[in-house]
C-alpha cells in the first residue's frame, strides 16, 4: 500500500518528482513550490482569515490553496463563479483569489512578487482547511466545514478501499470546485503521488485523444460523460492502458455503466457520497442485477425508521451526519438507493434545490406563484409551472410562450448553472390545486406529460440519390398501438405506409400527389420494442416510391407509393 | 434557407427533444450556446452525438475547434459539408 502523504505536510514531505501534466510536459514540485511562494507573498491575508478561491486550471488552484493554509486561512470553495454566488460569498469572506473580476481581488492579478522559498509550516489536524457549499432544502446553499483530520481521513479509506496503482495519468471531465472532483482528481492523486491533468476534458473526443498520449491513465468523470461515450472513436484501443474507471454525482445506468466497462476493459467504480460525508459506498455493475452499494472502510451505517441511513466514521462533518436518501439496506450492510427524501433534484449530478429555483421564480415581476420540479424525459430536467402576474399576462400575449420562457430564462442565470436552469415551462391560469386544496406531484407532471409518440426513434440512417437505408426502434408508447389491438398490439400497416412516404421524402426528395399503392404486402407483422430496417429506392422517372421492412425475422411489408 | 441549415435545426430540436421552437425559429447565425438559443454543455454532448449517428462525423479531438464548429447552425452546416466534400 502506498503511504499516503499528508495534506497538511505535503509542501514539507512531498518528494521531489512531478505533480501535474498538460499539453506542455509534466510540471515539477519545485514549479508548484515557487507559485504556492509567489502567492504567499502576493496575498495580503491575516490567519484565521476565510478566502473564496475559484480558478479553472487545477494546478494554480492547488497553488493558491497550499498558500492559503500557509497563511492560515480556511479556504472557501464555491462550485461555481455566477454572480449571486458572488453576491452571497461577499457577505462571508474576507477575500477573493483566483479568476475573478479585478475588483473583487486584493491584490494585483499581475504582480510579480520577488520570490524566496519560506519555510514550510505543518498546519494541524484540526484546522479548518475548506468550506464548501451543499444546496439546503430550503433554498440557501448551507456551508459545510472540512478540517484536515476529515480530509485525510477520508483519502486514509480510500487508500485502504483501492491501494497501490498510481503509475496512472489521472484524466478527468469533472470540477475541482465540487468535492467529488477535489477529492478524486486533485487530493488522492497529489497525497499519492500520482500524476494528474491540470485542466479537465470538455467533449468525450478529449478524453480519448489524451488518454492516448500516456502509457497509462485513469479517468475521473460522471454519468454525464460516460453515458455519452462516442461510439464511433476507437475505445479499444486504449484498453490496454486503462487502469481505472471512476464516475460519481448521480448514479450510472447499468447500461452505460456495462458498456464503459467493455470499451475500456475495467469495471466502472462508482461512488456514493455527499459533500456533508465525502465518499460513503461504492459499486461496480454486474450483468445479472442492479448492484448493490457496498460502505466504503470505517463508515458504520444506522437505519432510521424513515429509511434514512445515519452515517458515522472520523471524516463526517460533526461525526454523524443523516443522508436525505431513502435505502432498503441488507443485512449484509449493502444497500439499494430508493430516491430522496427533500426537494432535491439532481440535474447532471449537480444537486438543485427545487425551492430555490421556486424563490428566484417567485422575485421576478412577472411571475406570481411557481412550483418546480425535476421531469425525467430524455435527460433530467428542471421544469417550472407559474401563474403569471398582469404584468406578466402582458408579456406573454405580447411575446408568446417563447419570448416569455426565454426573458424568464435571463432572470434565472445570475443564480444557477446553465444544466440547472428550467427548460420545460407551463404558464397556467391556476395552479392545479386538488380538491383537499392542495397541489400534488401527480397533477404537476400531468401537465407536461409529452406528446403523443408517433414515430419510430431513429437508430440509425443511410442515403443515396436513389436509396436509402434506415434503422428504426419501434417505441411500445407509440399511439398507434392503442387498440391496435386490444391486449395484442401490432404496428398497423398504414402506419408504415405513411413513415415510408414520410423518410422518402425527407431522404429522396420523394413526393408530390399521392395517387396509389402497388403491390402492397404485408408479410409479418411488427410487434413494440422491436427493431427494424427500412429500405427505400425511389425512381423520379416513375415517380414511384419503393418501401421495404425487414429484421431477422424476413421481410415485414413492402410495396409502392406512387406520385403523380 | 438552404435545406441543410433547416435539416441541422430539426436535428438539434429532435436530439435535444426542445420544446416551445420550430426549426424556423432558430436563426442561422444566432449562438446555440449560451445566449441565443441557450443550449448548455450537456446538450453539446448531445449533439455532438446526433452528428456522428446522422451524418457519420467525427469531431476532431480538439475542444477549442469544436467550440466553433457548435457556434451557429450556419457553422454546423459548413462542418458537414467539409465533411461530405472530403
Amino acid at each position: 500500500m502506498t503511504a499516503l502523504i499528508p495534506l497538511s505536510d505535503w509542501l514539507r514531505q512531498a518528494p521531489d518528482q512531478p505533480v501535474a501534466t498538460d499539453a506542455t510536459g509534466a510540471v515539477s514540485r519545485a514549479e508548484l513550490l515557487a507559485r504556492v511562494a509567489h502567492w504567499c507573498q502576493v496575498l495580503p491575508t491575516r490567519p484565521g482569515q476565510r478566502w473564496a478561491v475559484y480558478h479553472q486550471d487545477t494546478l494554480e488552484f492547488l497553488a493558491l490553496l497550499l498558500a492559503l493554509w500557509q497563511q492560515q486561512c480556511t479556504v472557501c470553495v464555491p462550485g461555481d463563479d455566477r454572480p449571486a454566488t458572488i453576491e452571497r460569498l461577499q457577505r462571508r469572506v474576507d477575500g477573493f483569489a483566483g479568476q475573478y473580476p479585478e475588483y473583487l481581488l486584493p491584490y494585483q492579478s499581475n504582480a510579480c512578487a520577488p520570490c524566496s522559498m519560506p519555510e514550510w509550516r505543518t498546519l494541524s489536524p484540526a484546522f479548518p482547511a475548506l468550506e464548501i457549499f451543499t444546496s439546503g432544502s430550503s433554498g440557501e446553499p448551507k456551508p459545510v466545514l472540512k478540517t484536515f483530520a476529515q480530509l485525510e481521513s477520508e483519502l486514509a479509506a480510500l487508500e485502504q478501499l483501492w491501494p497501490g496503482e498510481n503509475e496512472a495519468v489521472i484524466l478527468t471531465t469533472v470540477s475541482h470546485q465540487h468535492l467529488y472532483g477535489l477529492t478524486f482528481r486533485l487530493f488522492w492523486p497529489l497525497c499519492r503521488g500520482q500524476l494528474f491533468e491540470r485542466d479537465a476534458c470538455q467533449f468525450t473526443e478529449d478524453i480519448y485523444r489524451r488518454a492516448r498520449q500516456y502509457p497509462q491513465f485513469a479517468l475521473v468523470s460522471t454519468p454525464s460523460h460516460l453515458g455519452r461515450l462516442n461510439p464511433s472513436l476507437d475505445w479499444y484501443s486504449l484498453r490496454p492502458k486503462c487502469r481505472g474507471v471512476l464516475s460519481s454525482a448521480a448514479p450510472l445506468q447499468r447500461q452505460d455503466s456495462l458498456q464503459v466497462s467493455d470499451l475500456l476493459g475495467v469495471p466502472v467504480r462508482e461512488i456514493y457520497g455527499s459533500s456533508e460525508t465525502g465518499a460513503v459506498a461504492w459499486r461496480a455493475q454486474c450483468r445479472q442485477a442492479e448492484a448493490r452499494w457496498a460502505p466504503v472502510p470505517g463508515i458504520s451505517m444506522a437505519l432510521n425508521p424513515d429509511s434514512t441511513l445515519t452515517l458515522r466514521a472520523a471524516q463526517i462533518s460533526g461525526g454523524s451526519q443523516t443522508l436525505s436518501d431513502r435505502v432498503e439496506l441488507d443485512p449484509d450492510g449493502c444497500f439499494r438507493l430508493l430516491g430522496r427524501t427533500d426537494r432535491i433534484a439532481k440535474i447532471e449530478g449537480k444537486r438543485v434545490s427545487l425551492a430555490e429555483v421556486e424563490r428566484v421564480a417567485e422575485q421576478h415581476p412577472l411571475i406570481k406563484t411557481a412550483k418546480a420540479l425535476a421531469l425525467s424525459g430524455r435527460r433530467v430536467e428542471i421544469a417550472l409551472v407559474a401563474q403569471l402576474t398582469d404584468q406578466g399576462q402582458d408579456h406573454l400575449r405580447g411575446q408568446g410562450k417563447r419570448g416569455l420562457a426565454r426573458a424568464l430564462r435571463e432572470a434565472f442565470k445570475p443564480h444557477f448553472e446553465p444544466v440547472a436552469l428550467p427548460r420545460r415551462w407551463r404558464f397556467v391560469e391556476q395552479m392545479p390545486y386538488n380538491q383537499q386544496g392542495k397541489i400534488t406531484m401527480d397533477s404537476l407532471m400531468a401537465l407536461f406529460h409529452q406528446e403523443e409518440t408517433k414515430w419510430p426513434e431513429l437508430i440509425s440512417q443511410a442515403a443515396t440519390e436513389q436509396g436509402a437505408e434506415l434503422v428504426l426502434r419501434i417505441p411500445a408508447e407509440l399511439v398507434y398501438f392503442d387498440g391496435h389491438f386490444a391486449g395484442n398490439p401490432i404496428l398497423p400497416g398504414i402506419t408504415q405506409v405513411h413513415w415510408a412516404a414520410h423518410y422518402g421524402h425527407q431522404l429522396l426528395g420523394s413526393g408530390g400527389v399521392f395517387c396509389r399503392l402497388e403491390a402492397v404486402k404485408f408479410q409479418q407483422v411488427i410487434f413494440p420494442e422491436s427493431e427494424v430496417s427500412l429500405e427505400l429506392e425511389y425512381s423520379a422517372e416513375k415517380r414511384k416510391l419503393s418501401f421495404r421492412y425487414y429484421s431477422d425475422r424476413g421481410v415485414h411489408s413492402s410495396g409502392r407509393i406512387c406520385f403523380n | 434557407m438552404s435545406s441543410l441549415q433547416l435539416e441541422v435545426k430539426q436535428m438539434i430540436i429532435d436530439a435535444l427533444d426542445l420544446e416551445d421552437i420550430e426549426a424556423s425559429e432558430i436563426d442561422d447565425n444566432e449562438p446555440l450556446f449560451v445566449d441565443g438559443l441557450g443550449l448548455d454543455s450537456i446538450d453539446a454532448l448531445e449533439i455532438g452525438l446526433a452528428l456522428q449517428k446522422r451524418y457519420g462525423i467525427k469531431l476532431k479531438a480538439d475542444s477549442d475547434e469544436t467550440r466553433k464548429h457548435f457556434a451557429s447552425v450556419n457553422a454546423l452546416a459548413a462542418l458537414i459539408q467539409s465533411q461530405a466534400e472530403q
